[in-house]
């Protein structure tokens, strides 16, 4: 009896929609089709921009140190790639550790302001002000305190991600569905429960949006914190060597670090966007397959 | 199947309403003097328009809000008293399960929050699983699920903590008129399967109080008032002919009449 009343139900037949081969082999055939007609274009395009920058350079007889050519700008990185890897990976450290910072305090702060309306009222209005002081007017101040050097600039990486962090998180905790609230104070859920089980997975979404942004500001972060703290201690970043590079009128190698920093960022950007894909994919419709949407 | 009908005299008073009333601090009067009492093992809706106070009726009985006058006891003690023994369990028209969750945590949430162990949990949420026909959908996820099988979820949340007094807000408001009557049968089925489960429905269909009823509170706005409370004295089970019978036309008729007051 039971049976035949649950197969009565049109929407079952959703599921089967589903079906895991089926989907596989239509993502397959959309993938390979679909891969060429996203990256044809801009491959072209590139190989069209470099190929014109080179021969007008060329044609013109424009002087290296003022716009070097493509072919330039490769020779000075390999030339100098032990010097070149040297400053992206100090770079690289230095924002990864900026950018855990400010995810951890950022998540950290926002849930304790979302757990009290009292503080948030209290201390938000400040948190918003510290976000619009630019970074370059703090950053010699925390030199002064921290040291030049790689503490300083870490530093200065963690504070320009923090407040895109902490505010996308705040907005995601406070814009809990009323109904999921509901539900959980009338099962007498308590706010610790309330905060782990539904404010903060359903915040995931701003979150993800936060990592994005804070992401990419960690790199830029980490490159003026090398320009104000130069070189402290030990090697310099990419900041130091653009700062170098430019004062020596060695233009094709400050090419080459401004295009290793970067791609340093797309990196960055990359890895966060299928961090977020791979945390969301299977509930949040932002990160959802249009097939499947 | 009888003892819902006959014994409800003796049994216990699940909900009593008093005087009750509800004024919002706009000043609109939601609810005005509503007296009634629900007893164990009942089945009774409030049908109305809405702003008729309805849905008002049924956030103080959650405790969600409480009266501005009049009296309100649920279980024998306050509302929000109530709901701390966890005899209480809700249904909204919103099927409200977390979409990051698969649909057995969904289910298991209620033991979650009470702090109840794994093992526990899932053979609870296997029990009302296998109630409402979801056994096999366990592992999916809610986005996966039909609209029918999301309120099946939701309705099975709401009984694995074998609840004496189940709310259900317009939980087939948002349905197809095809799955909202398969529905309809499953829910009597399930409250037939336990004779202490008291069932308070809010809904604005008609048709949908008649047919799941023992009794129905015709409720009319402006301000919220009960305006006739209708038997409904047809025996369980009913089934799908129940819909075609004069009888069920003749109550959907004195119902409609009584919400035109």
């Amino acid at each position: 009896m039971r049976k035949e009343v649950i197969t009565a139900d049109p929407g079952m037949y959703s599921l089967s929609e589903t079906n895991p081969r089926v989907a596989a082999e239509r993502k397959a055939y959309k993938f390979g089709w679909s891969w060429w007609k996203t990256l044809l274009p801009p491959i072209i395009a590139f190989v069209i921009f470099v190929g014109g920058w080179e021969l007008f350079c060329r044609l013109a007889d424009i002087k290296p140190y003022l716009l070097p050519k493509p072919s330039d700008i490769v020779l000075a990185a390999t030339e100098n790639a032990a010097n070149l890897w040297v400053s992206v990976w100090t770079t690289i450290i230095e924002s990864v550790i900026g950018f855990l910072l400010s995810v951890v305090l950022g998540v950290g702060f926002a849930i304790i302001l979302a757990s009290s309306k009292l503080v948030e009222r209290s201390i938000y209005p400040y948190a918003i002000i510290m976000q619009t002081i630019p970074i370059v007017a703090i950053a010699p101040i925390i030199v002064i305190w921290f040291g030049a050097g790689v503490n300083a600039i870490v530093i200065i990486a963690f504070l320009i991600g923090f407040f895109p962090m902490l505010s996308n998180t705040l907005i995601g905790l406070n814009s809990t569905d009323h109904n999921m609230k509901n539900l959980f104070y009338l099962y007498n859920a308590s706010p610790f429960q309330t905060m782990f089980r539904l404010r903060l997975p359903s915040a995931l979404p701003y979150i993800v949006a936060g990592l994005k942004i804070s992401c990419t500001l960690a790199v830029i972060g980490a490159i003026v914190g090398e320009y104000i703290a130069g070189i402290g201690g030990g090697q310099g970043g990419l900041g130091y060597a653009i700062t170098v590079a430019a004062s020596r009128l060695r233009t094709p190698y400050l090419f080459a670090c401004g295009f290793s920093a970067s791609l340093l960022g797309i990196t960055f950007f990359l890895l966060v966007n299928a961090f977020s894909k791979w945390m969301l994919s299977s509930w949040h419709e932002s990160e959802m397959k249009s097939s499947e949407g | 199947m009888q003892q819902h009908m006959e014994l409800t005299a003796v049994r216990k008073e699940r909900v009593r309403m008093g005087q009750l009333s509800k004024v919002y601090p706009d000043g609109t009067v939601a609810v005005k003097d509503v007296n009634l009492s629900i007893n164990e093992g009942e089945f009774l809706s409030f049908v109305g328009p809405s702003g008729c106070g309805k849905s008002t009726i049924f956030k103080m009985i959650t405790g969600l809000s409480g009266p501005t006058d009049g009296t309100l006891e649920v279980m024998g003690t306050t509302p929000k008293q109530a709901r701390k023994q966890s005899d209480t369990a809700f249904v909204f028209q919103d099927h409200t399960l977390l979409p990051w969750s698969s649909v057995i945590d969904n289910v298991s949430l209620p033991l979650a929050i009470r702090g109840l162990s794994r093992k526990e949990r899932q053979l609870e949420a296997e029990r009302v699983l296998e109630l409402v026909g979801l056994k096999d959908y366990m592992k999916s996820m809610p986005r996966q699920l039909s609209g029918g099988m999301k309120m099946r979820a939701s309705i099975a949340r709401a009984l694995i903590s074998k609840p004496k007094l189940l709310l259900m807000d317009e939980p087939f408001g948002a349905l197809d008129e095809i799955t909202r009557q398969t529905l309809q049968l499953e829910l009597l089925d399930l409250w037939s399967q336990d004779q202490e489960m008291t069932v308070l429905f809010v809904t604005h269909n008609v048709f949908e109080a008649v047919f799941l009823s023992t009794r129905i509170a015709v409720m009319t706005p402006r301000p919220g008032k009960i305006a006739a409370v209708i038997d409904v004295p047809v025996p369980f089970p009913r089934s799908e002919s129940f819909r075609t019978t004069p009888e069920f036309g003749q109550i959907v008729r004195s119902v409609s009449d009584a919400l035109k007051h």
